[in-house]
Order: structure tokens, then C-alpha cells, then sequence
């Protein structure tokens, strides 16, 4: 109700009443409508202008709502993952650059929230802060590769030349922590400090990186291997040894990822061959029995793989020297193993060492018997092609090597290509009709195509 | 194709793409009704047209435009291309070949040798990035080739770049650093 002893001036009314226009505190006559007063238009506030960001033409240009959100979140990341003040300066350096060059100040609000966890990402490695784009997108909640695919824009963007990953023993010791292995959480016979399992746990890895499992891998599932194989071995009791993967998972309250468990029959593969090495031993060392083991494995470490490559070389050796002993005369029937044309590969210059001796080795045979003719460089050279279509698997000649070149995907054989193809060459009408319906096969094509859709519609 | 190194590494050249111009409008409908082996796609606006020798797939606009895919050498494409050309032409449009362009080369290689990517990274920076936990490769971009040749740590490499000869070089180049980061450094 408007305030007593006001009347309009138009048509002297007593009927005033407050009308808000928006929010323009206004007052109102009734009966004629018009306006007899009105208050102010805007009120103080603090942030955001009433003219949007994109058409502002003010000179120096304040930085918009969303950057400002965007650096706080930054603050805030920063300070979840308890960073120095040093990488917290740096990424909300990087993040104010990022979002005012113009490959990012127009992308859409999802990307510039990546934009803050890569920003986050790129100054740990800076300062060799262990980190993994995983933790980001988790704190983001975002898709980890969208994260990935803004972080290598980025750095293009901003010239920067980051440190490759940071190993994964450093990043091994902060995902440790997660695990709750340690004597509260668990009982007696199952639990383990932390600070041991991480121990032990490096250096499984560094084991698994000298046997080329680490390499190309994601390391989120080596972690969780090598972390539960050092429980695991740290006290191998019967108990331990049949928990399974799933049930560690669910003990130490972290989700289990599926590859994790190819790891783990990878690692103890390697393990394997190396405790077969181990002097004081007598039977096989199998998957089952290797975890007892793996103490003793880590302390000679060095000496036992230096003995299992000489080991694996002598069998090469020993594989080789019968096979070049019958590369007597005169021999038609002998069929060319793949072992023989090993020689005639000694083109790779490749120098591994298991290979090295071998090769010398198979040379100065090869020599003794190049006197007995031609037939002798025929057998050898139908050798290197029969070999060469069965493809000779480097890898299985080696004692260590990737996982994917010991087992190898069967490939099928593909189309060989088009030989003596110049590109100018004549095309003829007959090639070229099998590609064009006649005139009748057009006719049947529309007429079916009507009766489908009518069919469709019916 | 071989390299000039005494080495024979086989270079295995996968895909070839290419584009050229009709410089005339194509009826995308009459190419559908009248075509085999085309498959018509309206909401993109373009037809699909498959070619038995040589293996190719061509994608065409109305404007005029062909992107031919599929072949497996720079000769094979064109043949392709203007085999395309061509049956365009007795379906009555006013084609003419022009402006063939070689677009982009892709290429397999192996290496007799696993390769240590998180070393071949270090010692190549800033040209070679790995993120094992985006892609199981590492890149290393040659700018003044163009070509991009991904490392495996199997020893695979691919390589993409705008033709055959960049293809051939970039490997030549690529080589003697893939042999240097042969066996982990620790060891």
C-alpha cells in the first residue's frame, strides 16, 4: 500500500499502490495508471556487471565469472592433493594463460574444467611431483581422456616441455597409502605396514621394468600387481597365498582392475625364470611356489638375471651347434629348419647379447662349410625364405621380451597388393560397367525400393 | 620398400588416401539408383562407392569433391581414382580428373627389437611425448617431414606422413634412435 496523503497528479486518485517494474521499485496510480514515482534501477553488487563479458568494450578487461571459478578450483585442487605453494603459483599461472589464448577461451565449460586439472597436472611434473592423470580425472570426475586430450593441447598451446611421467616407483609410494593392509583395518595374520609393502613393492617393479612388463603399460595395474604380489610374499602363509585377487581388493577397500591380473601372471613368470636360477634350489620353480621365493629373487636380483640370460644363451648355443652339423654335402633331403636360416638373418644389426655369441658361433660354422659348393648357399638361402614367410619370432628367441611378441595375435595373410600398377594405364568400358546398373536392374532397384517404403508406411 | 641402409626393413605401406575434383555437380540420388556398390548417405550428404581392383572406397560429394581411401600404393590410387572418374563419366556426368592429390600415406614397420620407450622419450624431448596412461605408444612428431611415426614398445612403429618418400625417410631417421634405447638403461 503506498504511503497516506499521496495522490496522482493526473487524475488526483487516492489509489496508489507499489507496482515493482523488474526490479524498479515503482508507484503506481490505479486508476489511470500512471507512474508516480519511481526508485533506483540497480543496486550495489559485487561481482558481474549487467553487460555481458563477450560485450564489454572496457579497456583493461577484468577477468570473467567462470575464470575466476576456474583459478579457485585450481586453489582448491591444489590444496586437496596438499601441494606446495610453489606448483599452486604455477598452475594458476598456466591456467590464466591457457584460458586467455584463443584456442581455449571458447571451448565449452566440460573442457575448461579439464583445462584446471591440467594445469594442476602439468606443474607437478614440473616439479617432479609424482601424479597421474587418473587422480585428476578422478578429483574432476571427468573422462580421463578428454583430460588427456586437452593436457596435449595445452602444452602445444603454451610451449611447455613437461617431464615424461614420473616414474611409477615414486607414484607406487603415494598409491601405497590407499591401501588399508596396515594393523587397524585388518587382522594380525593379514596385515602389513605400508612402509614395507611399498619397499618391496618398488622394487618388484623395477624387476618388472628390466623385463620389458612395465613398458606401454598403464601403470595403475602394475601398481596393484606388484602391491599385492609384496603382500603376498612378505609373509607366505597358506593363508595369504589363496587369497585371490578379488578378495585382496576387497580387504585392503581399493576397486580391482581387470588387467591387473595379467600382471600378476606376467610377474610371476618372470619370477619363475629367475628362481629357477637360484643355486640352493632343487625342483621346479612353478606360478604356485614362486611367491616363497621371491624374497631371496629380490635380494640377488642382479646376479640371478645376469645367470638366466648366460643359461639361456648356452641353450641357444647347444640348439644351434647339432643343426649347423648337419650341413654336410650333398644333403637334398634335409628340410631348412628356421634354426638354420639364422645365419643368413646375421644382416640385423642388432647386438643383443644373448644373440651376439650365438651369431659368432653359427658364422665360423657356416665358414667351415662353404667349401662343398653351391649347394650349400642354396639350402641355406630357400632356408632364409621359408623362414621369412613363417615370419621367425625375434622374441621367442630372447629371454625376456614384451609380453605381445612372445605370444603373438595370429595375423591373417592379407590381399597382396596390386604389382606393376603405374596409375596411368588404359581403363577399358567392360571394367568399368560391371560398375553400372542397366537400365532394367534400375528399373527392378526403384520399384522395390517404392514397395519397402510402402510397406514401411503401412 | 626398402631403405638404402644394408638392413632390409619392411616397409609396409597400408593406406593411402587422395582427393581430387569432378569440377561438375554430381547428383548424389542418380549415383545411388544407378551405381553398385554404393551405399547412399543422406544425413551426411555424401555416397560411398566401393571399387573391387583396386580395393578402394570413395567417398563423394555433391559438389564435386572425392576422397578415395584404401589403397595400398600412390600408383594404385590413382588408378583408382580415375577407374572412379570414370564410371562417373558413363553415368552421364561432365567429369573432369583434375587436381589429384596425394593426401596422406600410412605405413606399418617392425623392428627386430623391443624398444624401451620411457628412455627413447628422455633422450628425445621435446620431439617424442609418451603418456602410457592415454596410448600405449610414444610419438615422435618430424616437423620438417610432416610425419608422425608411433613407437610400440614391441619395436612397432606406424607411420603417417604426406607420401611415400617422407614415409621412408622418417623411419631412416627414426631408426638409429629406436637402436639406442634397445635395452633399459638400468640394466
Amino acid at each position: 500500500m503506498a504511503p497516506l496523503g499521496l495522490t496522482c497528479p493526473d487524475c488526483s486518485s487516492p489509489n496508489i499502490v507499489e507496482d515493482d517494474l523488474y526490479s524498479q521499485p515503482q508507484l503506481v496510480c490505479e486508476d489511470c495508471g500512471s507512474v508516480v514515482s519511481e526508485g533506483a534501477l540497480t543496486s550495489d553488487r559485487g561481482e558481474g556487471t549487467d553487460v555481458s563479458y563477450r560485450l564489454t568494450t572496457a579497456v583493461s578487461k577484468q577477468p570473467c565469472v567462470n575464470q575466476i571459478k576456474g583459478l579457485q578450483r585450481v586453489k582448491a585442487i591444489c590444496r586437496i592433493l596438499r601441494l606446495n605453494s610453489e606448483i599452486e603459483e604455477l598452475a594458476e599461472t598456466y591456467y590464466k594463460q591457457a584460458y586467455e589464448h584463443r584456442n581455449f577461451i571458447n571451448v565449452s565449460l566440460q573442457k575448461k574444467d579439464a583445462l584446471v586439472g591440467c594445469c594442476v597436472l602439468v606443474s607437478c611434473r614440473l616439479r617432479n611431483w609424482p601424479i597421474t592423470m587418473g587422480t585428476v580425472s578422478c578429483l574432476l570426475d571427468t573422462d580421463p581422456m578428454l583430460v588427456g586430450v586437452i593436457y596435449q593441447e595445452m602444452v602445444k598451446t603454451l610451449n611447455i616441455e613437461p617431464h615424461s611421467q614420473a616414474c611409477i616407483a615414486d607414484v607406487l609410494e603415494a598409491h601405497c597409502q590407499e591401501y588399508k593392509i596396515s594393523s587397524p583395518h585388518v587382522p594380525e595374520e593379514l596385515a602389513e605396514d605400508t612402509k614395507d609393502i611399498t619397499k618391496r613393492a618398488v622394487a618388484l617393479v623395477e624387476l618388472a621394468a628390466d623385463s620389458w612388463i612395465v613398458t606401454g603399460r598403464r601403470p595403475l595395474p602394475i601398481m596393484m600387481a606388484t602391491i599385492f604380489l609384496a603382500w603376498q610374499s612378505l609373509n607366505p602363509t597358506k593363508l595369504r597365498l589363496k587369497y585371490t585377487l578379488e578378495r585382496f581388493c576387497q580387504l585392503a577397500k581399493v576397486t580391482k582392475t581387470k588387467p591387473a591380473l595379467k600382471r600378476i601372471t606376467e610377474i610371476k613368470e618372470m619370477l619363475c625364470k629367475l628362481g629357477q636360477e637360484i643355486p640352493w634350489l632343487r625342483g621346479v620353480v612353478t606360478p604356485d611356489n614362486a611367491i616363497q621365493q621371491v624374497e631371496y629373487i629380490l635380494k640377488y636380483r642382479y646376479a640371478l638375471l645376469r645367470r638366466a640370460l648366460r643359461t639361456h644363451e648356452d641353450a641357444l648355443m647347444d640348439a644351434q651347434q647339432p643343426s649347423c652339423k648337419d650341413f654336410q654335402p650333398g644333403i637334398q633331403s634335409e628340410e631348412p629348419s628356421s634354426k638354420v636360416a639364422g645365419p643368413s638373418q646375421t644382416s640385423w644389426p642388432a647386438e643383443q647379447t644373448t644373440n651376439k655369441s650365438f651369431e659368432e658361433a653359427s658364422e665360423s660354422n657356416t665358414e667351415n662349410n662353404q667349401q662343398p659348393g653351391d649347394e650349400q648357399v642354396n639350402l641355406c638361402s630357400t632356408g632364409a625364405q621359408v623362414s621369412q614367410d613363417l615370419e621367425p619370432n625375434w622374441g621367442k628367441r630372447l629371454l625376456f621380451a614384451p609380453p605381445c611378441v612372445k605370444h603373438p595375435k595370429i595375423r591373417r595373410m592379407d590381399k597382396p597388393a596390386l604389382k606393376d600398377v603405374t596409375g596411368e594405364e588404359e581403363i577399358s568400358d567392360s571394367e568399368i560397367d560391371s560398375y553400372i546398373r542397366s537400365p532394367q536392374e534400375v528399373r527392378a532397384f526403384a520399384l522395390a525400393k517404392m514397395m519397402l517404403c510402402s510397406s514401411d508406411k503401412h | 620398400m626398402d631403405s638404402s641402409n644394408d638392413e632390409a626393413l619392411d616397409i609396409i605401406v597400408t593406406n593411402v588416401v587422395a582427393t581430387f575434383r569432378t569440377r561438375c555437380h554430381l547428383n548424389l540420388r542418380t549415383i545411388a539408383l544407378e551405381g553398385t556398390n554404393v551405399i547412399y548417405k543422406p544425413e551426411v550428404g555424401k555416397v560411398l562407392m566401393k571399387l573391387r581392383k583396386p580395393m578402394i572406397t570413395a567417398s563423394i560429394w555433391s559438389s564435386g569433391k572425392i576422397i578415395c581411401t584404401g589403397a595400398t600404393s600412390e600408383d594404385e590410387s590413382k588408378l583408382g581414382a580415375r577407374r572412379l572418374a570414370r564410371s562417373l563419366q558413363k553415368l552421364g556426368f561432365k567429369v573432369r580428373f583434375s587436381d589429384y592429390k596425394v593426401v596422406n600415406v600410412l605405413a606399418v614397420c617392425s623392428m627386430p627389437f623391443a624398444v624401451h620407450l620411457i628412455d627413447f622419450t628422455k633422450n628425445n624431448r621435446p620431439i617424442a611425448s609418451y603418456e602410457p596412461e592415454l596410448h600405449p605408444a610414444a610419438t615422435y612428431r618430424i616437423k620438417n617431414l610432416k610425419a608422425t611415426v608411433q613407437v610400440f614398445s614391441t619395436g612397432s612403429l606406424t607411420v603417417t606422413g604426406p607420401n611415400v618418400q617422407n614415409v621412408a625417410t622418417a623411419v631412416e631417421q627414426v631408426y638409429p634412435l629406436l637402436f639406442e634405447c634397445q635395452k633399459p638403461l638400468c640394466n
